[in-house]
């Protein structure tokens, strides 16, 4: 995103852009002051300019898109998400992708995620990538099992597969997708590998029958069972981070949070 | 052995995915049972199951009948379009003939329930 | 000789071009700058489909209450005759940490295990045996029974531990910095 300023300037050096928002949206977003060099020896250090960078083009996507960007926030130092609500999809994706001082092109994933304890228990993440200003961006959504989401096959080509994928493996429905069929599992399985509720093993087994020579398809019997271990230490590892997420640091905008 | 009250009945506001009432996705549930009627005879003839088209209606009835008490409109969409795409397999013959005999479950030995039984095959 | 006029002509026009180059011409005047048409996808639509779109927009009523069984892919086996037993896992037996129980559980009830007539391995049926689900507090774990159909019973209880005044142990704690080397 450092690219995105700098190619600013460099317009404006050529007298490329003379009136257009970016050059507005640049200075009124000027973080004052770029925090200082991180000294202490850590295991990466991040640009302070991209990080400042970053945060400004986080506030102006929340302020162009106020009814649908919830929450923004750096991931892992140096990574922007925008957190949406899941009427934004389309919207959302299309304004990063067109947008002149974006142009988030390409998308190169859409992940999905499954937290059974939430009343909205899928997430839906797309990762995007701008090839002219060499900066990625992520997007989160939120469903259940019955709210459809938009398809953005309209918008990214690329998702046809990723959201078939996302409907095998979680069962999110996407409205208006094209062709929305099974990718990954077998014609006739039933059920969705991903979420949290679906065993290992799965529910059924397959093996060849001579006598039918063909294929069955009978529940699972397991000639050893899986045993449970409990691997997890009963020690908490770092009780001085115990309420801090130092993963995520939010980027404060004008919205108001409704998740 | 705690047991809640059953839960009061709140009405939310959803999204729709395919229905906007019960009247709609009753159509579309009926109109699916009637595609999936008309293949009976395809499916017989192209996938070689040793299975007459009457019995495969009645299969077809019986997978139907199994879901008669859902009540949620976006739960019976969910299924319809579950139901489409299977057909869909079957009309392009992306399913092959064990998918198509997984629907009569006749390799499932079902383990014994009577006393009888039980004791036959040494579990007591 | 030759490749050194070569290397030197596009150095030369480098500088030329930059002026006559149609971005700097149109960099002038942005009107005429062409573009293509934006065409809204809805042209292509049909008026049942701009009709479908148009009656999916809006939200419908339902009861707040779900019964997902039917599309969960959970075999009907499963959902009719399991129980599940929601609980906070035991602290660890050899080790005094309580960090991983702070969470309640779902597990389903046991199955008939037996032994396997070759090796003599714990043979099971039962796919659900080893799947654990945790949630933050015990009316998740309900929630989430619920919706997928299993009955579901609480076999912890909810309230806090007593305190036990911990005299001589907590001398030794980590943050007392009590130990000394014996060096």
């Amino acid at each position: 995103m450092s690219s995105i300023l700098r190619s600013i300037s460099c317009g404006l050096r050529n007298g490329l852009v003379k009136n257009s928002g970016v050059f507005s949206f640049a200075r009124r977003f000027k973080s004052e002051e770029i925090p200082e060099e991180e000294t202490r020896p850590t295991v990466r250090k991040f640009d302070n300019v991209q990080r400042s960078n970053l945060t400004d083009f986080g506030k102006y996507v929340a302020e162009c898109l106020p009814k649908y960007v919830q929450k923004v926030q750096l991931t892992a130092g140096d990574e922007l998400e925008v957190l949406i609500a899941p009427d934004g999809v389309v919207p959302v994706l299309q304004f990063l992708k067109d947008h002149h001082q974006a142009q988030f092109e390409n998308l190169v994933d859409i992940a999905g995620m499954d937290v059974p304890s939430r009343p909205y228990r899928f997430e839906i993440i797309y990762n995007l990538l701008s090839l002219r200003y060499n900066s990625r961006i992520r997007v989160k959504t939120y469903t259940d099992e019955l709210t459809p989401i938009d398809s953005c096959n309209d918008v990214y080509k690329a998702a046809n597969w990723y959201e078939r994928e996302i409907w095998d493996m979680y069962g999110v429905f996407f409205a208006n997708h094209p062709d929305l069929r099974r990718i990954l599992t077998d014609y006739g399985f039933e059920g969705h590998p991903q979420r949290r509720d679906f065993p290992l093993s799965g529910y059924v087994e397959l093996r060849y029958d001579d006598e039918k020579k063909r294929v069955v398809c009978e529940p699972l019997e397991l000639a050893q069972e899986f045993r449970k271990f409990d691997l997890e230490a009963p020690w908490e590892q770092f009780p001085n981070f115990r309420h801090a997420n130092p993963a995520t640091e939010e980027i404060e905008t004008g919205n108001k949070e409704e998740k | 052995m705690a047991a809640r009250e059953p839960a009061k009945r709140i009405i939310q506001q959803v999204r729709p995915i395919l229905s906007v009432d019960r009247e709609e996705a009753r159509q579309r549930v009926i109109n699916l049972y009637k595609a999936w009627h008309r293949t009976a005879p395809f499916i017989v003839e192209k996938f070689d199951i040793p299975k007459s088209v009457p019995q495969v209606r009645q299969k077809l009835k019986e997978e139907f009948i199994k879901n008669k008490d859902v009540s949620d409109v976006r739960v019976i969409d969910m299924l319809v379009i579950k139901g489409q795409m299977e057909l869909k397999e079957i009309t392009k013959i992306w399913k092959q003939k064990g998918h198509i005999m997984r629907y009569w479950q006749e390799s499932i030995e079902y383990k014994p329930n009577d006393f009888l039984s039980k004791f036959m095959s040494g579990h007591n | 000789m030759m490749a050194s006029l070569i290397r030197r002509l596009p150095k030369a026009s480098t500088s030329f071009k930059w002026i006559h180059s149609t971005s700097a011409v149109y960099a002038d005047d942005p009107l005429k700058h062409k573009e293509a048409p934006i065409v809204e996808n809805d042209v292509i639509l049909s008026d049942q489909e701009v009709k479908e779109r148009e009656k999916l927009s809006h939200l419908i009523s339902l009861p707040k209450e779900k019964t997902l069984a039917p599309i969960s892919g959970v075999p009907e086996e499963h959902v009719k005759t399991r129980r599940v037993r929601i609980y906070v896992p035991p602290k660890n037996a050899m080790q005094s940490g309580t960090h991983n129980i702070q969470r309640w559980r779902m597990e389903f009830d046991n199955r008939e295990r037996w032994e396997n007539p070759l090796m003599g391995w714990a043979s099971s049926g039962d796919p659900l045996s080893n799947m654990n689900v945790d949630f933050n507090s015990k009316d998740e774990a309900i929630e989430h029974c619920e919706k997928n159909g299993w009955k579901w019973f609480i076999a912890s209880e909810d309230k806090p531990k007593k305190e036990r005044v911990k005299n001589y142990g907590v001398n030794f704690s980590w943050d007392k910095r009590t130990r000394v080397s014996t060096k």
